[in-house]
């Protein structure tokens, strides 16, 4: 990604909008009972876009911001986060993504990713005497699925804000042949 | 040129990481930081101006699944469900809140709020997209005289304590948090005990630590057992409603000491709350 003063602000607009959207918007809708997180999707496409560094780095700040505004002690979404974002970089730079299924599937996998990573957070920080109900394992594969239908839309959203900065973009509209008239 | 791209790449994301865990280590079991308490300051009007903007977004998303929901329930639903759908949305949006609104008055004048506790209601404004934790933000923080450990209550009963706050706004853990335990009673047996999560399940607390020798039965209510000492008492004040008993089964009371109960607030559901400010804490 070629990063001018013009994407930065892009990004760092995509970020927050991407935060505030999610705490005031998706974790107080419910469908099937389960709100959707879209911050993980969101990261996994910058990631894909822009490969591992820009992935981590917004990870990072979209995590530090999201603890920051819930006011709980910083650095575990931020840790979780910037994974996310590294994890779809690397893919993206060492495969190359032909089917439109790739940003989708990823995002369900790297949320499902993300969902486990905050428990281990949460573990880590003293979840160990707490009975866990199974609705945890139905919560974090509905999310996943959500991640899934939302991941689509997502990357390609991201994909047409981020154009200019992309330095290989496959949808790109080819020049078709001028016709010669006469010949 | 290719070594030195992957070298500054594993070095920053080496500091992102050692990065993430210093803030863990510096901020965890510290309510909030200076850094937090500035950026929930600045982020504090824009949340709570995008939460009254994507309320009918919100309400209309939900009413979708409450009817799909509700599609799957008897038959005596259909007839609500139609008055539902005739409703505006923005009209059921300021129906609800009128409603809470009233509910929270009426706890307040049925004496469930003890006296020497000064209510200061509050929106929720966010919500923690992550499942296992159960926090909510709200728009009210120490500007408003909210501390630390204040018990917080909707029109149902008891919802949580502010563990954390700002200066405009505050962060409640909900009784269905892991880190929650609320010391309570059942009514009218008077048999008491501690009030902890099934995480990931809102629907869902234990009340453990119960005297096995005591029976307790569906049904019955749950309310804070608000007990004090000499130097020390609880943070909640007693008898607030927090649930009722669902499943009390003898094996479960003698071999566990411990039954289910069902909160009476919908901790899904959050919009407006009531924070008790300025009672006496030991």
């Amino acid at each position: 990604m070629i990063l001018t003063p013009n994407i930065l602000a892009r990004l760092v607009a995509v970020v927050l909008l991407g935060v505030l959207l999610q705490l005031s918007f998706f974790s107080q809708v419910e469908v099937f009972h389960t709100s959707p997180d879209v911050l993980p999707a969101l990261i996994v496409a910058l990631g894909l876009l822009g490969g591992s560094m820009t992935g981590a780095v917004c990870g990072f700040s979209a995590g530090i911001l999201l603890d920051c505004l819930l006011i709980v002690p910083l650095g575990g979404g931020s840790l979780v986060l910037m994974a996310c974002g590294y994890l779809a970089g690397l893919f993206r730079e060492r495969f190359v993504i032909q089917s439109p299924l790739v940003a989708p599937l990823l995002c369900m996998i790297l949320t499902l990713f993300a969902e486990l990573g905050f428990g281990a957070v949460e573990l880590m920080l003293g979840l160990d005497d707490s009975t866990v109900s199974a609705l945890v394992v139905r919560d974090i594969l509905v999310k996943s699925a959500f991640a899934f239908v939302l991941g689509w839309p997502i990357y390609l959203g991201l994909r047409r804000l981020l154009r200019p900065a992309l330095v290989e973009d496959p949808a790109a509209p080819r020049r078709s042949r001028p016709t010669v008239l006469g010949a | 040129m290719y070594r030195k791209q992957v070298r500054r790449r594993r070095a920053v994301l080496a500091l992102l990481v050692v990065g993430s865990f210093a803030l863990l280590t510096i901020t965890y079991g510290r309510g909030s930081d200076g850094f937090q308490r500035s950026v929930s300051a600045v982020f504090s009007p824009v949340q709570s101006v995008a939460d009254r903007a994507l309320k009918p977004a919100r309400d209309l998303v939900n009413w979708f699944d409450d009817t799909f929901d509700a599609r799957g329930q008897n038959e005596k639903l259909h007839t609500e469900l139609e008055t539902v759908r005739a409703q505006a949305v923005g009209a059921q949006a300021a129906l609800a809140e009128n409603a809470q609104l009233r509910e929270l008055v009426g706890l307040d004048k049925s004496g469930a709020i003890p006296s020497g506790y000064d209510p200061v209601t509050a929106r929720v404004i966010a919500r923690s997209p992550i499942v296992w934790f159960s926090d909510v933000t709200i728009d009210a923080g120490s500007n408003d005289g909210i501390e630390v450990d204040d018990p917080v209550v909707n029109g149902d009963g008891l919802i949580g304590t502010i563990a954390a706050v700002t200066g405009g706004s505050a962060r409640v853990t909900l009784i269905s948090d892991h880190s929650s335990a609320v010391s309570a009673k059942v009514v009218p047996p008077g048999v008491q005990g501690m009030i902890k999560p099934s995480v990931g399940d809102p629907g869902d607390l234990i009340l453990d630590f119960i005297d096995s020798t005591k029976r307790v039965g569906s049904g019955q209510s749950v309310v804070t057992a608000g007990w004090r000492t000499e130097e020390l008492a609880s943070r909640f004040p007693p008898n607030l409603p927090i649930g009722e008993i669902t499943e009390a089964s003898i094996l479960e009371q003698e071999a566990q000491q411990q039954v289910h109960v069902r909160p009476f607030a919908d901790l899904r559901d959050l919009d407006l709350v009531q924070v008790l400010t300025g009672g006496s804490r030991g």
